[in-house]
């Protein structure tokens, strides 16, 4: 998971990188699940069942299409520089 | 590196400014969910009472969305840690 063999300063920029993107992948998550499972009327303060039931299938779904985007992502980059150099594949599930 | 249980400054501030952004978003979002009638200067009380909620609701939905997304969290790193004792390199 960790790329091998990298000075501990770089290693740490690329962890609160790491880090920072998953803060703002977690707020758009947020964002786009009350958008499509909180109805706009604010009737009570208590979160209704099926708002509830929606939350948990929206957070899921995200992070479903957020993997295979990843994953389609990484192979069209990885088809782009295999012609280039024979890098290591990064393994990731 | 700091003593456990204490933030450094550098966290700190962060977790402020986290707060910072949080607060002006939801002002945002309640303000454009609730407020919809400028003919008076004053929030009415269906205003006040709607924006209330809406502050409450979405607190909570963050707080379910939290716990789902770190539940997906520790299973993908369970994955990961087997992989990786699957296939040392």
């Amino acid at each position: 998971m960790a790329m091998p063999q990298m000075d501990p300063a770089k290693l740490q920029l690329v962890q609160e990188l790491e880090i920072e993107m998953m803060s703002d992948m977690y707020n758009r998550l947020v964002t786009a699940c009350h958008r499509k499972c909180i109805p706009l009327k604010y009737h009570e303060p208590e979160l209704g069942k099926g708002e509830s039931v929606c939350l948990d299938r929206c957070v899921a779904k995200y992070l479903d299409v957020h993997e295979r985007i990843g994953k389609k992502l990484s192979n069209m980059s990885q088809g782009e520089s295999e012609d280039l150099t024979k890098v290591n594949i990064p393994e990731k599930k | 590196m700091t003593t456990p249980g204490e933030m450094s400054e550098a966290d700190q501030i962060k977790t402020f400014k986290d707060f910072l952004t949080q607060y002006n978003k939801l002002s945002e979002l309640c303000f454009n969910d609730c407020v919809h009638d400028f003919t008076s200067r004053k929030l009415r009380s269906s205003e006040d009472k709607c924006t209330v909620n809406c502050m409450e609701k979405y607190l909570r939905t963050n707080q379910r969305v939290s716990q789902r997304f770190h539940e997906f969290q520790m299973i993908a790193n369970e994955n990961m840690l087997a992989l990786a004792q699957k296939s040392p390199n």
